[in-house]
Order: C-alpha cells, then sequence, then structure tokens
C-alpha cells in the first residue's frame, strides 16, 4: 500500500506510479516543504519529505523518515492546533492550521500547514500529505501589528481611563468646595456651573448651562458693576481677584459677594474661558457687623459709669481733709491714675468702633501744620520733661485737614517713641515740603521692630510679642493713626532696625 | 453768684448723683431731673439759671430740648451747657444752639470754669 517506498530521489520509487517520475522531480524541486505520513503503520510515520522541508525544519532527510510529525513540536505540545490536526487524522479530513514549530536548532518557526488524507478505494485513510510554509516572518509582522494594536488599545483605553478619573477629580474637586463656580466661555455663555452656586441661587442646572450670564434667572445677574468687572477689568488684569459686588436678588434677598475671575490665556481649547467663582460673604459680613457693633455698644456702655467714677475721683481730690495722711492721699492718687489709664483705653475702644462703623468723621479746616506740631511737641515735653524732643524743618503752608485728628496721631507717635526707646534717649522729628506733601518723621533710638513685625504693627489689635510684657496695652494706637491717615489720602509707614531704632513717617498730599 | 440754681438732666442717675455732689460742694443751688421727657416741665417750674444737659437721653434727645427752648423767647436765654462722650456732640451742640459743649468724662475744673464763665454773662 505504501505509496512510497524509502528510496532516495533515484528512480526505484516502488509505490510511485511509474511515469510519475517528473513528479517525483517536482515534489523533489518545491520551495514548499512536503511531507506524506503512511497512516497505516504504527504512530503515522513519516515516508517521504522533500529537501525544501530538510531546509525549513534544519533536519536531514535521515532523522526525518520514519517519525511522527511531531517532533516539529518540540516542548510547545499544549496548541490549540495540534487538537486540530488531530481531529482532521482521526476524521480522515484536511485542514489548515498556523502551528509553532521549531528547527533542529529549537528555533521557533512559524509554520502554515496543510494536510490533506489520501484514500483508497474503498475510502480507507492510506496516507497524509502535510505541505508546509515557513510563515514566520508573515507570522511576526501579524503578530507585531496585533501586538501594536493591542498596545495602542490598552493606551487608549489607559488615557481615557486617566482622562475619566482626571475629569472625575476636577469635576469632585470643583463640587467640594463651598463657593460657586461658573464657568463661561468668551461670550459669556454659561458652559457649567457646580451644585454649590445651584444651591445659592436657587437654580437648575437647566437654566443655567447654555444661557448667558446676564440673561440667567430672568436677568437677575446682569448686574452693572459684574458686566464692569467682567467686560472692563478682567480683559486687562487677569485674573481679578477680591472684587466685591453687592445685589440684591428677587428670590434670596440681598447677597453681599466676593468674586473672583479668571480667564484662561494658554492656547487651546479651552483660551479665553472664563471662569468665576463666587463667594457670599454676606454672613461673614453680618457677623463682623455684629462684632463691630458689640465692640461699639460695649465700649460706649463701659464708658458711661467710668465717667461716673472719673468724676468722684476728681470729687476725692478736690474734697481731700486737709488732715489726710500721705498714705490715703497716695491711695487716692493711685486709684486715679488706673481710672485715666482705664478711660485711655476706652477711648481708644471707641475710636476703633467708630473707625469700623465709618462713623469717623472728617471736620477738615485750614489750619497751620507747623503750629499743631509745634504744640503736640510741647504738650509732649511737658509729660516728660526728661526727654529730649528735636525737631528739624518746616511745612511753612497751611494744611486742610482735620486737625484734632492729625494732633492724634503726632501725638500717638511721639509718646510711642519715648515709650518704646530708653530714657535719656533723643527723639528727632522732621517736617518737610516735598513736592505737593507734607512728610512727618519720628525716630527713635529704641528696640526697633524686626522685619516680620514691621509690617503688621498697624494692624488692629497687634501688639510686637516682646512688647507686650513690657507695655501692656490694645494695639490698637497705631491702626487708629493709620485710618486717620488714609482718611487724610495719605500712606503711613515703618522703617526700624532691631536695636537701633525706629522711624515712623506719614504723608499727606497738599491738594487731595 | 453761689446761690445760682442748676438744673441737670441725664438719664444717667450715677452722673447725675456726683454732679449734683459737686455742684452742692461748690455752693450751687442743684435740681436734678433724670426723665428728659419732664425736662421741659421741671425748666418751666424751677426756672433754673444754668441748665446742664446731657445729649444722647432715650425718648427725648438733649438737642431736641434745646431746640425747643431756644425758640421759647422768654427761656432761651438761660444758658445750656452741654456734654457728651461722642466725638460729633460738639457739631450737634453748636447746631442746636448750645452755649457751650464739654466732652465726657468731663475734667471737673473745666466743668466749674465753664459753668462760672456763663454765668457771668
Amino acid at each position: 500500500m505504501n505509496t512510497f517506498e524509502n528510496t532516495d530521489r533515484d528512480k526505484k520509487a516502488v509505490g510511485l506510479l511509474s511515469g510519475n517520475e517528473l513528479l517525483h522531480k517536482v515534489l523533489d524541486a518545491s520551495i514548499t516543504g512536503i511531507v506524506i505520513t503512511d497512516n497505516q503503520l504504527t504512530d503515522n510515520p513519516i515516508i517521504y519529505c522533500n529537501p525544501a522541508f530538510e531546509k525549513i525544519s534544519g533536519f536531514a532527510r535521515k532523522e526525518i523518515i520514519g517519525h511522527n510529525c511531531r517532533f516539529l513540536q518540540g516542548k510547545d505540545r499544549l496548541q490549540e492546533e495540534r487538537n486540530i490536526i488531530a481531529r482532521a487524522i482521526k476524521n480522515g479530513e484536511s485542514c489548515t492550521v498556523e502551528i509553532r514549530n521549531y528547527t533542529k536548532e529549537g528555533k521557533l518557526f512559524w509554520n502554515e500547514l496543510y494536510i490533506s488524507p489520501v484514500k483508497d478505494e474503498q475510502g480507507n485513510v492510506t496516507n497524509f500529505i502535510g505541505i508546509q510554509n515557513d510563515v514566520t516572518t508573515r507570522k511576526q509582522s501579524q503578530l507585531d501589528l496585533e501586538f501594536y494594536q493591542q498596545e495602542t488599545e490598552k493606551k487608549v483605553e489607559e488615557r481615557t481611563r486617566m482622562y475619566r478619573e482626571s475629569q472625575e477629580y476636577l469635576r469632585s474637586i470643583v463640587e467640594t468646595i463651598r463657593e460657586s463656580l461658573v464657568v463661561m466661555d468668551k461670550s459669556y455663555t454659561v458652559l457649567s456651573a457646580n451644585n454649590h452656586f445651584l444651591n445659592t441661587f436657587k437654580v437648575s442646572i437647566n437654566e443655567t448651562k447654555g444661557k448667558l450670564l446676564y440673561d440667567l434667572g430672568n436677568g437677575q445677574w446682569d448686574i452693572p458693576e459684574l458686566r464692569k468687572m467682567m467686560e472692563e477689568i478682567l480683559p486687562t488684569n487677569n485674573p481679578v481677584l477680591d472684587y466685591e459686588v453687592e445685589h440684591e436678588f428677587p428670590h434670596i434677598g440681598k447677597k453681599l459677594m466676593l468674586l473672583n475671575a479668571h480667564r484662561i490665556e494658554l492656547e487651546g481649547q479651552y483660551k479665553d474661558w472664563i471662569l468665576l467663582a463666587i463667594e457670599d460673604i454676606t454672613e461673614r459680613r453680618a457677623i463682623q457687623q455684629r462684632k463691630d457693633d458689640f465692640l461699639s455698644i460695649a465700649s460706649h456702655e463701659l464708658k458711661t459709669p467710668l465717667t461716673t467714677i472719673v468724676g468722684y475721683m476728681q470729687l476725692m481730690d478736690k474734697m481731700m481733709p486737709e488732715h489726710a495722711s500721705d498714705k490715703f492721699r497716695t491711695v487716692v492718687k493711685k486709684t486715679g491714675k488706673y481710672v485715666q489709664r482705664l478711660n485711655h483705653l476706652l477711648a481708644e475702644l471707641l475710636d476703633v468702633s467708630r473707625i469700623q462703623t465709618g462713623n469717623i468723621e472728617l471736620h477738615r479746616e485750614q489750619f497751620d501744620f507747623d503750629r499743631m506740631i509745634e504744640e503736640t511737641i510741647e504738650g509732649i515735653r511737658a509729660a516728660s520733661p526728661n526727654r529730649k524732643i528735636e525737631l528739624s524743618g518746616k511745612i511753612d503752608t497751611t494744611y486742610h485737614g482735620d486737625e484734632s485728628h492729625l494732633v492724634q496721631v503726632v501725638s500717638n507717635l511721639l509718646s510711642n517713641a519715648i515709650k518704646y526707646s530708653p530714657d535719656g534717649s533723643d527723639i528727632k522729628v522732621q517736617v518737610s515740603n516735598i513736592s505737593g506733601f507734607i512728610k512727618f518723621s519720628v525716630t527713635d533710638q529704641g528696640m526697633g521692630i524686626s522685619e516680620d513685625e514691621q509690617s503688621k504693627v498697624f494692624d488692629r489689635f497687634y501688639r510686637v510679642g516682646e512688647v507686650q510684657r513690657h507695655y501692656p496695652g490694645m494695639g490698637i494706637g497705631l491702626y487708629i493713626c493709620q485710618q486717620i491717615i488714609q482718611n487724610h489720602g495719605g500712606t503711613i509707614w515703618v522703617e526700624s532696625q532691631k536695636n537701633i531704632g525706629s522711624t515712623f513717617s506719614f504723608t499727606l498730599p497738599l491738594n487731595p | 453768684m453761689r446761690d445760682k440754681k442748676i438744673l441737670v438732666c441725664d438719664d444717667d442717675r450715677g452722673i447725675l448723683e456726683m454732679l449734683e455732689l459737686l455742684l452742692d460742694d461748690d455752693g450751687y443751688v442743684v435740681v436734678t431731673e433724670p426723665n428728659s421727657i419732664n425736662a421741659l416741665t421741671t425748666i418751666e417750674r424751677e426756672t433754673p439759671d444754668l441748665i446742664l444737659l446731657d445729649i444722647w437721653m432715650p425718648v427725648i434727645s438733649g438737642d431736641q430740648i434745646l431746640r425747643t427752648l431756644k425758640a421759647d423767647q422768654a427761656k432761651s436765654l438761660i444758658p445750656v451747657l452741654m456734654y457728651s462722650a461722642s466725638t460729633d456732640g460738639r457739631s450737634i451742640a453748636e447746631s442746636s444752639g448750645a452755649d457751650g459743649f464739654i466732652s465726657k468724662p468731663f475734667d471737673l475744673e473745666n466743668l466749674l470754669t465753664e459753668i462760672e464763665e456763663l454765668l457771668k454773662r
């Protein structure tokens, strides 16, 4: 039955039909690997292979003939294709698979294998013909392509996931902040608004998104100050921070808002989008107001009984019996001194509360600035006779301002200079008239103020740390000075060096 | 001079008592009125030589009393010395026609001098 006996490429091929010598030569000449197995022998041994198969597999003919084809699979036995082949052989059918095979050196090659049964007249499978093509290169490029496709898909997936995550991340930030946030394109059409905005202003996303900012809620956002900020300020001053707007909204009432606006300048899809953060400070301002009112009422209420006490103290002095002991006189005197201090502190507190409520009225009048300085210095000298206060310079013109307030500033700066510098050290006062401004400076040789505290000394209730221990006070003197100078359109500042001294100066515009 | 009658009108009884003590000690006859609403009738009844008037009082403020007083020919000549703890007290006193103003807390010597000056007129 064997069509091919183990003959070399001689002409004695027994099984071949005579006259098929040419056909045999064709098989030998083919560049496609061809094997023929005898399926009637045990384990289906190979009975023919052509030189092309030897080349593909790297095995020599003598190592091939008599073996089952499976040697081509090396140790790689678990491929699905093996089952396909086994099934085809069992059923006597043909099949084509691409299977990983290994050369004699163990090198992988992709074998495009076509097997086809040869049947006798009764239909029994006698042989199988295996046609092999080394498709490693093609397969590899295909695999590479698949691999890259997969990689790309993975990357796209990853990117999409990251994008979603970052979108989600940003969204959660936007939703978490306790501030209203609106995103608009450059023509002020709302692209999105966070829940805080929707909740605060009692609107739904549907009546907000896609609408023009000024058209929102029947035009309730068409606020002149908002328009001014968006259209006039933002284009040239990006970002705009802490822009205060007060507005009466139809349903939610009067709101005091702090607006922060940011226009995106980065080139790209978001360019010229506008982010508008709206902080509702209505409540905060109301609390501040209540605090100020409390301060004002409390200090005023305290002042009334104190006035009476001050009066009685003076009465005690006035009615002091001639034979009163020195001890008793000292007690009365000391009491008077501390009552005066309390009185002074209260006066300062009252000043602060007046400043806060905007009740500090300026009574501007033309007055002689030089005379005011001289008189104030005179008053301070009388109170501290052992200190030398040196005055230099002159304004030589009258000034239009609130004299009593400016006296307060000058005497406050002078008494600070005395208070915070050692006994016997000189105090220098300089006044000058510089290109439309009055400049006043007081220089002491005191302890000085460290750089980081210099910016804070004008803050309300701020006390320089080490000063608090030696000189009790409330830290409002300089705050009041600053307010008064600012009310006159001037500036006040300090220059100081630790352990060398401080210079407090202010300037006032002569023509505000 | 020392027998002059002074009316003090203030809603704060502490200040009222203190001023009464001070002025009495200085030899004046003192009448006090803690209810601003009664001020005008008290003035009518007592015909004081001088009135010490607080500005901030409930119901009727010092400057309201003063305006009514100054509108009354007979009583407009009584000198009125106003006082207040508030900074705008002086301008209120001036605009409502007070003859003098001192700020709270008072310097008692200063107050006595002011009173003396006004009574000399």
